[in-house]
């Protein structure tokens, strides 16, 4: 791969970066309450992609998952952390 | 206000260390497979200048299957298609100028905008301390890979985090119960698209967010105006 290759691999991703965040103007108020409504979504669709991505069949990943949603409720990245660390190593140690 | 500024910036490096830990688990996995494929000095500037392990990854498969500088640079920009939608979704918490937006931009993963979106009024340096820790943590571990470094014990669990990271980045930023569902729903439509045609599996959970945010409530207009004008509320 030449150099000049990667460096215009980076623009484009730096490009796609700040195209909404810096160059295109804020989003109007119809957009911007859809927007609002986006994070949670794309977030839980990305952990499934997370979890395919690993091996959905690894009882780790599965149970690490799992244990994070138990505790979601608590809308905490530490409790949330905590769960999927518990829920990993059980699953890990019993299977 | 110092002592509260210092409290404030360590709760978000707190909050980042375990994407720091998986991002630098895969930054050793990325240093050891590329470093041998691209050499050292590409497979490090790389890491800096492209900060995506997803476009790295990418890249080094496409190199090792002799791709065409057309077809790399096509794959890269239809994996960076879903920063638009994460740019677009932060870009309304960024209450800074354009061109520090612009600087900023460069810390855009997904880790650091569910922080900073989770982080409301304080997103524009929660996105400057999560993106240095994680661009730290990725850069380290790259380096330790290319230098020989290996973690096999800790790959399983690195390879945990991430879902759970997602997890917990969805409950926190699902503030309601209905927001909450919408999070239920949008991860089922993930996988069902993901099932049905998995070429679009990097966008699938873009489009499943986009498909159950769009019908909602939309913002009240302002009452009339002198002459009977309406305007919608500015933010």
């Amino acid at each position: 791969m030449s150099p000049w290759l990667l460096l215009a691999a980076a623009a484009l991703t730096y490009a796609s970066r700040a195209l909404a965040v810096a160059v295109l103007p804020a989003p109007p108020p119809r957009l911007h309450a859809t927007l609002d409504r986006m994070p949670g979504p794309l977030f839980a669709g990305l952990a499934v992609l997370a979890i395919i991505d690993a091996g959905s069949t690894t009882p780790g990943v599965l149970g690490a998952t799992v244990g994070a949603l138990l505790l979601a409720s608590l809308r905490s990245m530490l409790a949330s952390v905590l769960g999927g660390i518990a829920g990993f190593a059980v699953t890990t140690l019993l299977l | 206000m110092a002592v509260v500024e210092v409290r404030a910036v360590r709760g978000m490096i707190l909050a980042v260390l375990p994407a720091a830990f998986g991002i630098a688990v895969f930054g050793v996995v990325y240093g050891a497979l590329a470093g041998t494929r691209l050499g050292g000095p590409m497979t490090i500037a790389a890491s800096l200048l492209v900060f995506s392990g997803t476009v790295q990854f990418s890249l080094v498969g496409l190199a090792d299957a002799g791709a065409s500088a057309g077809a790399v640079l096509a794959t890269v920009a239809a994996l960076n298609a879903r920063n638009l939608v994460l740019g677009a979704v932060l870009r309304p918490y960024l209450h800074v100028g354009r061109g520090r937006r612009a600087l900023l931009a460069y810390f855009l993963v997904d880790e650091t905008v569910g922080l900073s979106v989770a982080a409301r009024r304080d997103a524009g340096r929660t996105l400057l301390v999560s993106g240095l820790v994680c661009g730290t943590a990725w850069l380290g571990g790259t380096v330790v890979g290319v230098a020989g470094g290996r973690l096999p014990a800790l790959q399983p669990l690195a390879e945990a985090i991430f879902p759970v990271l997602f997890v917990a980045l969805a409950a926190i930023t699902s503030e309601t119960l209905g927001n909450a569902g919408r999070a239920a729903v949008g991860a089922a439509l993930t996988g069902l698209l993901i099932t049905a045609v998995p070429g679009l599996a990097g966008l699938a959970p873009v489009i499943a967010a986009i498909v159950v945010a769009v019908p909602g409530r939309q913002p009240a207009a302002q009452p009339p105006r002198d002459g009977g004008e309406r305007t919608e509320v500015e933010r």
